[in-house]
């Protein structure tokens, strides 16, 4: 390049790799807001200096923790071991019926944990549906669901989809050459699946196991409900029943610490990872005959779906019959339901709203901001409720105190939270749009409120409505946040469900379940429909 | 379209770049990836705005560094590298999005569906339409609100080579019977030299040449230019009175200012100002080649040959020594050829190449 003394340079537009200040000043505020509560809980934790720690040196504590990374590491485990295959029947196998297992295997992700695990409780007490079905095979009674097992088999049936998702998406875009030439090279067919395959998809299957893995540690209302004890529910209790802030916080940082080091962790071993390297045309991988695997594949898939899918609704079926012979209770249902929609709606609508500028951020200014804000945004998901709630009371309680328990600051936490959801999925429409796409759009003439509309609004379409669906979801079953954050007689479904769970009326159940179910079962369709989840 | 000129020093991508295009012409902007052609078009086009110098659009000026007409209002067409192809919307729409609020549209759309023979895949979406349909559709769009001048950006790239010359000339076709002004950057020389009316010669932000094809192959205005261009051979020579004396011979000059009187020059020879014989006694006279590459293209046969003192020379076999390949010797006459030569001095600053190696004869510089 020549250098010459007018040192003039060319800007451009759209292309330029830095980002308009509007972008910087909304990620500035984005970040600001994720990081204040959370270093206001690291001083919380520090302002008493050795006497506030104390608690974690208590060997309580340890013990704690031990439960903690047994119930991550042994979900995880789970998780993987039942994910995996299932990603690889349902994408590279002659499976009977693939779409709809596809499907099927999917759909737990409308199930909140908790739910999942109080209708175990049911199903699983002693007069419980369970028990009557086992007791002609001579057995007394449905093993507990209580404790360590119930516990693991809950989070493992909750975490599996996402295992599922990742490793399917890795698989399905993973061309068949490096297998064909693993072969050619003298490989047989399961060696080349361990050094062709397994290499380019451990990416994704290390995304989907951070995922099951963050869910089990910080998960709350299942492990609570099943009566296994970890740094969640310490946390809770610490602050409900002995009303002791310094000892929750710091229970609190612990718990967050360990989320934000696995994640750390995870993506050290993810950078040394290979990628795929795309050359020609990809050709859709081959598709493996099962043959008489066939049966036992299918066992599987059934075997889960009845677990996760079937066991619940039938369950929750039971409470609705014996509730409506005792009244409805729909009324409270409908109030708790509107409840749930006003958070759901509001933070799907605000996280879409502040995503969009920030997925363009993300997606068409690299550098180090958007990475930032980026990893942020992740770190922030990987922080377990609890954590970030007891982070929010604090801040709110102590700081601002104009905003404590109110509505705004539910939606405002449940959004951020969860906003890098919506990110994700406006990042590929974005990506869809270059430059060039808005520069023809307007050397054809059009103003730029007029790409806007006829170009950039139709395109990032599927995006906005994906980025809704999977907010609104996550905030429908968020339970931590609501419980701590929401303000006076705000109370939605999912709070319902942990109060009559934590009393066992599983009369009151019932309706609340009901609906909680069908609305999140609607947007799991709306995603699968769309492609967020492939299915 | 009565005239554009533009110009604009700018330290980066362009150094004081002027450019003027006749109404109804093709103009080819050629150059090395990163010379500053796309860069160009993007200022033509009003996506960037110039440092220093002007961009007028049939006598209007649209922009200067204090006033900018925006893109939608310069009535310029673009027809990008990647295509940019609306992906929402079917071939058809796409054509009609530039004139959709006119009301002939319609008609319109079909007349360019049809120029472009589209006309029975006009309801399908851009991803399922090949890339020679996708090209089409581009042109079409690009076309289809009449403008001024339409900028193309390396519009064949992403072409196979077959479908690359057909679209070729049936663009060129296309171009010419609508009598529309074209500016199009490419860095493929061949499809400058057939598609456009006039080629400008572009490298590290500057124009080195504009001419028309036959011009910039025969009198190439630098080094850069004529290696840039087909295949050179360029000969050390001495340059007295409007001749270059060459180690083939007295070569007889185009230009004669070129050659200021005494210097040492270098001569462009192309290929087939050469004519070969099999050497007659096996190669034992001292101005014996042997042959060292053969270049087969279908319609000529380029012989790469090696002399004793390690000059190497691009040649095209006559219909005669056709059957020549490695390892055979032969001699070489030149022609009655006129050609340029270009002084040392200037030669070697302009591309910048390493001196030779003492004892070696410098001079032979080939590319394609």
């Amino acid at each position: 390049m020549l250098t010459s003394p007018s040192g003039l340079r060319i800007r451009t537009i759209a292309s330029s790799s830095r980002p308009p200040a509007a972008l910087l000043v909304l990620a500035a505020v984005v970040v600001v807001l994720a990081v204040v509560p959370v270093a206001h809980l690291g001083l919380r934790a520090l302002e008493g200096g050795l006497e506030t720690l104390q608690p974690l040196f208590r060997a309580r504590t340890l013990e704690l923790l031990i439960s903690t990374l047994a119930l991550g590491l042994a979900v995880t485990v789970g998780a993987v071991g039942l994910g995996l295959p299932l990603a690889w029947l349902t994408t590279r196998t002659d499976l009977p019926a693939r779409r709809a297992w596809t499907i099927l295997a999917v759909t737990p992700l409308a199930m909140p944990s908790y739910l999942l695990a109080f209708s175990f409780v049911a199903a699983s007490a002693p007069r419980g549906w369970l028990a009557a079905l086992l007791e002609p095979l001579g057995m007394t009674a449905a093993p507990s669901s209580y404790g360590f097992g119930g516990a693991v088999l809950v989070l493992t049936l909750t975490t599996t989809p996402y295992v599922v998702i990742s490793v399917r998406a890795s698989l399905a875009r993973l061309d068949s050459a490096g297998e064909e030439a693993a072969r050619s090279l003298g490989s047989g067919p399961w060696a080349a699946a361990r050094t062709a395959i397994l290499p380019v998809i451990l990416p994704a299957l290390g995304a989907g196991a951070l995922l099951a893995c963050l869910y089990a540690i910080s998960d709350f209302g299942a492990v609570s409900i099943l009566r296994y004890d970890t740094l969640a529910t310490a946390i809770y209790s610490q602050y409900r029943l002995s009303f002791d802030r310094s000892a929750a916080s710091a229970l609190a940082l612990l718990l967050l610490l360990m989320a934000l080091s696995l994640v750390w962790a995870e993506g050290r071993v993810r950078g040394r990872a290979a990628r795929q390297v795309a050359h020609g045309r990809r050709r859709p991988a081959r598709v493996v005959a099962l043959g008489r695997w066939r049966w036992p594949a299918l066992g599987l898939c059934a075997a889960l779906a009845a677990l996760s899918l079937l066991v619940p609704s039938v369950t929750i079926a039971g409470w609705l019959v014996s509730g409506w012979r005792r009244g409805p209770q729909l009324w409270d249902a409908v109030d708790a339901l509107s409840d749930s929609l006003v958070l759901a709606f509001g933070a799907g609508l605000l996280a879409v709203a502040v995503a969009v500028p920030l997925s363009l951020l993300v997606s068409h200014f690299p550098g180090r901001t958007a990475t930032a804000t980026e990893r942020l945004l992740y770190g922030l998901y990987a922080i377990p409720g609890i954590s970030l709630a007891l982070a929010v009371v604090s801040l709110t309680l102590n700081v601002l105190p104009a905003l404590y328990q109110t509505l705004f600051a539910l939606v405002l936490a449940v959004a951020l939270r969860f906003l890098i959801q919506s990110v994700g999925a406006l990042r590929g429409p974005w990506l869809q749009i270059s430059s060039h796409t808005l520069e023809a759009a307007r050397s054809l003439g059009e103003r730029p409120p007029g790409v806007l509309r006829s170009i950039t609004l139709p395109l990032l379409k599927p995006g906005l409505l994906g980025g809704f669906a999977v907010v609104f979801l996550s905030a429908l079953k968020e339970l931590p946040l609501t419980l701590l954050l929401a303000p006076a007689g705000f109370s939605t479904l999912a709070t319902d469900l942990w109060d009559a769970a934590r009393e066992a009326f599983y009369g009151e159940a019932a309706v609340p379940a009901t609906l909680l179910l069908l609305v999140s079962f609607l947007s799991v369709g709306l995603l699968v429909r769309r492609g967020d989840v492939q299915a | 379209m009565s005239g554009m000129t533009k110009a604009y020093p700018a330290a980066v991508a362009l150094d004081d770049v002027s450019l003027e295009l006749e109404a109804g012409t093709v103009l080819a902007l050629l150059g090395p990836s990163g010379c500053g052609k796309t860069t160009c078009l993007r200022l033509i086009a009003g996506f960037e705005r110039p440092d220093a110098g002007t961009v007028e659009i049939d006598g209007r000026r649209v922009a200067s560094p204090t006033s900018m007409v925006p893109p939608e209002r310069r009535r310029v067409g673009l027809v990008f590298q990647d295509l940019a192809l609306f992906p929402h919307l079917t071939a058809r729409q796409n054509v009609a999005y530039g004139i959709r609020r006119d009301p002939d549209a319609v008609v319109r759309t079909d007349e360019l569906l049809e120029l472009v023979g589209l006309a029975t895949d006009a309801e399908r979406l851009p991803h399922e339409l090949s890339g020679g349909m996708q090209q089409r559709v581009a042109l079409a769009r690009a076309l289809a609100p009449r403008p001024s001048v339409l900028l193309l950006d390396e519009p064949f790239s992403s072409l196979d080579q077959a479908m690359r010359t057909q679209l070729r000339s049936e663009v060129r076709q296309i171009l010419r019977e609508a009598r529309q002004s074209a500016i199009f950057v490419t860095h493929d020389q061949a499809e400058a030299l057939t598609v456009a009316d006039r080629v400008a010669v572009m490298t590290r932000g500057r124009i080195l040449q504009v001419a028309a094809p036959e011009i910039i192959y025969a009198e190439p205005a630098t080094p850069f230019v004529a290696t840039f261009i087909g295949i050179s051979n360029l000969v050390a020579a001495d340059v007295r009175a409007g001749a270059a004396s060459t180690r083939f011979g007295l070569v007889r000059l185009i230009r004669s200012a070129v050659g200021d009187d005494g210097g040492h020059a270098l001569c462009l020879l192309r290929p087939e100002h050469f004519s070969i014989e099999e050497a007659p006694d096996g190669g034992a006279s001292s101005d014996g080649w042997e042959v060292i590459d053969r270049r087969f293209s279908g319609s000529q046969i380029l012989l790469e040959l090696r002399a004793r003192d390690g000059e190497r020379l691009w040649v095209e076999a006559g219909s005669r020594v056709r059957h020549l390949g490695s390892g055979d010797r032969v001699s070489v006459r030149l022609r009655d050829v006129e050609t340029v030569a270009f002084m040392r001095r200037s030669a070697g600053a302009q591309a910048g190449r390493q001196t030779p190696a003492p004892g070696k004869l410098p001079v032979v510089e080939r590319t394609r």
